[in-house]
């Protein structure tokens, strides 16, 4: 077996221990609750105990918590989720279609950003001290510390209320009732919907890949082997063309982490703008106290980050030679 | 005599390079005009968190703010019985954004430090001992990645009630792993150095070598990532708040944005929006320029020219 092997091995064996921790430690924090939904159904004295020992025994709640975490572990892992309490639907139904609309609002944009930012930032870096780099920094240091909530705020005030340009709120306009994801998304009015949350969320994300590429470029500006470069006498850009190239393994690191928090860091977004993706979804779950919802969002959001670190140090140990293989290789 | 003023007149050079160092550091921001910049703006949020339920001219939730004829003022725009206008309840806005500022300096403040000071020790500690505690500490940290934060901290302030001093343990609990990460690297190559290797040989315990030889080395990077932990204290706290899980005895900037987003008066009010939205949008980013000012001076990689 190979040094990579080996290394591939044991990160694997260790995402997979992450998991299942993750997963005990979302199964204890949510018996933790007080109170469930079915005390609503019971106080309001329309169910007879009867029938609440049946409710109970549907979900598994009249077993020990041990049969109940083991049936947890299996069914999680199986991408079995049961049925939403509130909604009395299988958990994926509500899901899936929210998980969708996370994705393609999120997806889009992180790849939007890493690509212009990146771009901008190996710019910016080249010409240090410049006008263009300063303010560059200051403006998406400013998108980037501000809490995404608050750009939004500020962009729906400007672009929506004031000059009235796109819609405030949600994903279609109320009186469309598209028929599967084609026709949901494939529309005019869905781009409408779409193009301020998806710029929001550009914006957001601009700050680290542009400093990440900026400082890159710093970097490898005074070294060898560009100055061999310009030796060869290729132009400005040409040699850009080069450091950048040299700097694109942080940054390519960096989004595939940035992608498996995706979810988790714009959930405010996503309240904001009303967009029905799984981040809303959480809270107003949450808010219900529906707990097969809220188990199996937070178990996609976390194993979304597990695969997203697996993936992102794997990456890194397989391009960068330098990078010890035998433990810790994460930057 | 003279054993009794050595010491003495050690503790004058020392404080005497303390404040040196506290001269140089002002001298070093005001070179950078957006740092300096970010400073006035964190120095007038320490005062507004100090001293502004103090200056408000209203208590923020119990006073009722009335016109002439008596009735409550709802909503009403900037005038002079309510200089940033009245909230959809008829509260003060002034009142509101000025006793607003302290939670966030708290939260901000504590979470920051907690984050700083945690991640530190378990950073210098990993890197430094190496091994199996390095592989036991540095697997915790990958857990709180893979725990997603928002999340969690939603469900954990859902059972137990929410006051200030919870969710600074909270955000501190669920961000020490970024300065963890940056110091124990930081560590890696610190502890391989001449000096380190020279004080354990003659005789350092592994707890003088590492208060007195690796931690000094690395005590910049521990605070540019507190500085930058105040700034994610301060937007996660927002961040709650807006969603509706903040302290709920007390006023804070999030708080007043969900209470104007909840009752859907964001389309008017702006009076009630932008004070808050305003205060948030600058500390955090005035903590940010800050940092990134220190971070040029401490990251020897991008001082190449220039």
């Amino acid at each position: 077996m190979s040094k990579f092997q080996r290394f591939l091995l044991k990160r694997l064996a260790i995402s997979v221990l992450l998991t299942l921790i993750a997963v005990s430690v979302i199964f204890v924090v949510l018996r933790l609750l007080p109170g469930s939904p079915f005390e609503a159904l019971v106080t309001s004295g329309n169910l007879n105990q009867e029938q609440i020992d049946e409710i109970r025994a549907m979900y598994g709640l009249d077993q020990s918590i041990w049969v109940q975490y083991v049936n947890y572990l299996g069914s999680l892992l199986t991408f079995q989720f049961g049925y939403s309490i509130l909604r009395s639907q299988p958990v994926w139904d509500v899901l899936e279609p929210r998980l969708i609309n996370s994705l393609i609002l999120l997806v889009p944009a992180l790849v939007t950003t890493a690509i212009l930012s990146s771009l901008l930032g190996m710019y910016a870096g080249w010409n240090r001290g410049s006008r263009l780099e300063k303010f560059s920094i200051v403006s998406t240091t400013l998108l980037r510390s501000t809490p995404v909530f608050i750009t939004a705020i500020f962009f729906i005030i400007v672009f929506a209320y004031n000059l009235e340009i796109v819609p405030a709120l949600g994903m279609r306009s109320i009186r469309a009732t598209p028929d599967g994801y084609i026709e949901t998304f494939a529309s005019l009015d869905f781009l409408h919907h779409y193009i301020l949350p998806f710029t929001v969320a550009v914006l957001y994300y601009s700050g680290d890949f542009l400093l990440l590429a900026r400082n890159g470029v710093v970097e490898k500006r005074g070294s060898e082997f560009l100055k061999l470069h310009r030796a060869k006498g290729l132009t400005e850009m040409e040699q850009l063309a080069r450091a950048g190239r040299n700097s694109m393994l942080p940054i390519l690191t960096y989004f595939t982490l940035r992608l498996g928090m995706i979810f988790q860091g714009l959930i405010l977004l996503e309240v904001v703008f009303s967009w029905p993706g799984i981040g809303r979804e959480l809270v107003l779950a949450i808010q219900q106290q529906d707990y097969p919802l809220v188990q199996a969002a937070v178990f996609i959001m976390a194993l979304a980050v597990i695969l997203a670190n697996l993936l992102a140090d794997v990456l890194y140990a397989y391009f960068d030679p330098t990078v010890s293989t035998s433990g810790g290789g994460s930057a | 005599m003279s054993t009794e003023t050595k010491p003495k007149a050690e503790l004058y050079k020392r404080v005497d390079a303390l404040w040196t160092t506290v001269r140089d550091q002002f001298a070093f921001l005001r070179r950078d005009p957006m740092a300096f910049a970010g400073m006035l703006v964190v120095g007038a949020f320490v005062f507004l968190g100090l001293f502004g339920p103090y200056l408000a001219p209203h208590d923020p939730i119990e006073h009722t703010v009335r016109g002439d004829g008596g009735s409550v003022l709802r909503l009403a725009a900037p005038s002079v019985d309510a200089f940033f206008g009245t909230t959809a309840y008829g509260k003060d806005v002034l009142s509101q954004f000025l006793a607003g500022a302290r939670p966030t300096l708290i939260v901000g403040l504590f979470g920051g430090l907690g984050t700083g000071a945690l991640g530190f020790t378990v950073g210098v500690v990993s890197g430094y001992y190496g091994g199996w505690v390095d592989e036991l500490l540095m697997r915790l940290t990958d857990l709180t990645f893979s725990l997603p934060f928002m999340p969690m901290a939603l469900l954990l302030l859902t059972f137990m009630t929410p006051n200030i001093w919870l969710i600074t343990a909270i955000i501190a609990a669920f961000l020490w792993k970024m300065p963890a990460r940056v110091v124990r690297s930081e560590v890696l190559s610190v502890r391989e150095r001449t000096f380190v290797k020279s004080a354990r040989a003659s005789g350092a315990s592994d707890l003088r070598t590492m208060l007195y030889h690796v931690a000094p080395n690395v005590l910049p990077i521990g605070f540019l990532y507190t500085a930058y932990g105040v700034a994610w204290a301060i937007a996660a706290q927002a961040s709650l708040a807006f969603l509706g899980f903040g302290d709920p005895t007390m006023t804070s900037w999030g708080r007043m944005l969900r209470q104007v987003f909840a009752s859907g008066n964001m389309r008017v009010a702006w009076w009630w929006v932008l004070p808050p939205a305003i205060g948030i949008a600058a500390i955090t980013t005035s903590v940010f320029l800050i940092g990134r000012a220190y971070e040029e001076v401490i990251n020897p990689e991008i001082q190449t020219d220039q």
